[in-house]
């Protein structure tokens, strides 16, 4: 009997999607040529980074000359996560630019969805940057 | 027999003297502790909004194209199009500021729509100026900022959706819009609920 309920309940989830994830295709030999930067991470959150994790990180500069930033990340997981994140940016002195208008921003990725987020530096003036990634509620 | 009716007395004076509510506290603004409702634009989505559009800007260099940087911009007429009463500057201003922080751009005060100065004594002083050094003409916006803001609601059962629309569009003195920018913000949640 609790075998037939635990076959009813594994279909039941099936066929309500609970572990829809995604495929996707691309080109296998690519033309753009990513610059790929070494990163430094600072995990607090190991549960966040058990679910989405930093794949890697690519930076090229805009025709105005702003430093831009794309990072890969990746849903370890079967389900869609709420994930917020927030960038900061540095000058050549290491002193952090304030921005006028910085907001943590929502975001969801799907499950074992590879996705990019990118953000442009405010002046030109900024060398540096980092990244935040705060788990969201998931409901 | 007195502790069981002392007790649950102590206990319901201290919530009472506590109180039930949460206490007033600073949360940071644009941060995750934000109250997020799906009936109105929060300061947050005008945040992501006016960064995502000034990001999207300057990473065009259409700012860099102008003969004598940095570019003036002039500010014509956001539209309202949700259904609630909203203040654009919300918007704008944070993109004025970021533009000007940015060194690509300046925004002019003393030149707007239907001929208004957005700041009366600016307009003033800027023409006392012209007269005493007997100039013929400041320099005119190179480009201005237009837009509008939709609000698109769908509700399904006790869910309800709101998606803000936040365009822009950045026009040269050739009437062509050199740049275009929108940014979507979907909301969704139960008529009643708030969330973080």
């Amino acid at each position: 009997m609790k075998k037939k309920i635990a076959a009813l309940f594994a279909v039941a989830l099936a066929a309500t999607g609970c572990h829809d994830t995604m495929n996707s295709v691309e080109n296998a030999q690519k033309e753009g040529q990513r610059n790929m930067v070494s990163d430094q991470r600072v995990v607090s959150d190991t549960s966040l980074n058990r679910r989405v994790g930093v794949v890697g990180v690519n930076t090229a500069m805009t025709p105005g000359g702003f430093l831009k930033v794309q990072v890969e990340l990746l849903n370890r997981t079967h389900t869609l996560q709420n994930f917020n994140y927030h960038f900061e940016w540095f000058d050549q002195n290491g002193m952090q630019v304030n921005n006028s208008s910085t907001a943590v921003i929502a975001d969801v990725i799907d499950a074992r969805e590879s996705k990019n987020i990118t953000a442009v530096a405010p002046t030109s003036t900024c060398r540096d940057f980092r990244l935040k990634l705060i788990l969201g509620s998931n409901y | 027999m007195t502790n069981k009716i002392l007790i649950p007395l102590v206990a319901a004076s201290a919530v009472f003297l506590t109180g039930c509510g949460t206490n007033a506290h600073y949360v940071s603004t644009g941060g995750t502790q934000n109250l997020v409702n799906v009936g109105q634009i929060n300061i947050q989505d005008y945040i992501q909004a006016a960064n995502s559009a000034t990001s999207e800007l300057l990473a065009s260099g259409v700012l860099d194209r102008v003969k004598t940087p940095p570019a003036i911009l002039a500010m014509s007429r956001i539209v309202n199009n949700t259904g609630q009463q909203i203040d654009t500057d919300l918007l704008t201003k944070k993109i004025r500021v970021a533009l000007l922080q940015s060194g690509k751009a300046v925004t002019t005060t003393t030149f707007g729509l239907g001929g208004q100065a957005e700041d009366p004594l600016a307009k003033g002083m800027q023409q006392e100026q012209q007269f005493m050094n007997d100039q013929k003409a400041t320099r005119t916006a190179d480009f201005s900022l237009s837009g509008k803001i939709i609000q698109t609601t769908a509700r399904s059962g006790d869910t309800t959706q709101s998606t803000y629309s936040f365009q822009l569009s950045l026009t040269d003195t050739q009437g062509l819009a050199v740049w275009e920018g929108e940014k979507e913000i979907t909301k969704q949640g139960t008529q009643s609920s708030i969330g973080f």
